[in-house]
């Protein structure tokens, strides 16, 4: 099992995906916790656009970070399928290439946020994802998250 | 998107104690820098089923969802009800 993810594991990614400019913004509790909702998460999220294009520089990243890819995957990932979950790397990440409740990547990257040069997603669509997702602990995380919202929405 | 999307009456009522708590919460985590805020966030334990591979995929969102259904334990909180 990897270790926890943290800052520095979040820069390489940043910094290696700008390399090979590969286009994603982070998602989830995680994009949440990188625009300051305080929360605990396991995984990082990400959101990546979907092209030939760009599952090919996702591919180089994740190689230059260290994620250990067979061809099958690396034929995947390039692909685009919906989700893809790793934990063959120096952390543990999930790709997910249509996430419940976002219309598409443009959209999304036309109104993202950067954090210390970290793109995430709005919260607006985190929110969004998460409602549409539904799941136990997505209910029980919404009303704070929301709230957060509100917060962020006044503060920043 | 799905057609189980969560409704407004689906998310409980937050009473005000409540909400000053959380403020307050928002407020201690703006202050602090990020890469702080990253240490106390993020976590590490083992989930049952969902850590035993190394490398999974789904070809759509609700294969995913529902292969969460059926094969993680309910308490993961990852299906659309315990």
């Amino acid at each position: 099992m990897a270790d926890r993810f943290d800052y520095p594991q979040a820069q390489e990614i940043r910094d290696t995906f700008a390399r090979h400019h590969a286009r994603y913004l982070f998602l989830g509790k995680s994009g949440a916790i990188l625009l300051g909702f305080p929360d605990t998460t396991q995984d990082a999220d990400l959101f990546v656009e979907k092209s030939a294009e760009n599952g090919e520089a996702v591919v180089k990243a994740l190689i230059d970070l260290g994620f250990a890819l067979t061809v099958a995957e690396i034929n995947e990932i390039k692909r685009g399928k919906d989700f893809v979950q790793l934990k063959n790397g120096p952390f543990d990440l999930d790709l997910i290439f249509a996430p419940d409740g976002i219309e598409s990547f443009a959209q999304a990257w036309a109104h993202h946020v950067e954090v210390d040069g970290f793109p995430v997603c709005h919260p607006d669509d985190i929110v969004a994802s998460k409602e549409a997702a539904n799941r136990v602990k997505d209910r029980e995380s919404l009303p704070r998250l929301k709230k957060f919202l509100d917060y962020w929405k006044q503060h920043r | 998107m799905n057609n189980e999307t969560m409704n407004n009456e689906q998310i409980p009522e937050v009473d005000e104690a409540q909400e000053k708590e959380w403020i307050a919460e928002f407020e201690a985590s703006m202050r602090r820098p990020l890469p702080l805020r990253m240490k106390y966030s993020f976590i590490k334990t083992y989930k049952p089923v969902l850590d035993d591979a190394t490398y999974r995929s789904f070809e759509t969102m609700a294969d995913y969802r529902e292969w969460c259904e059926k094969n993680l334990p309910s308490w993961l909180g990852y299906g659309r009800s315990l």
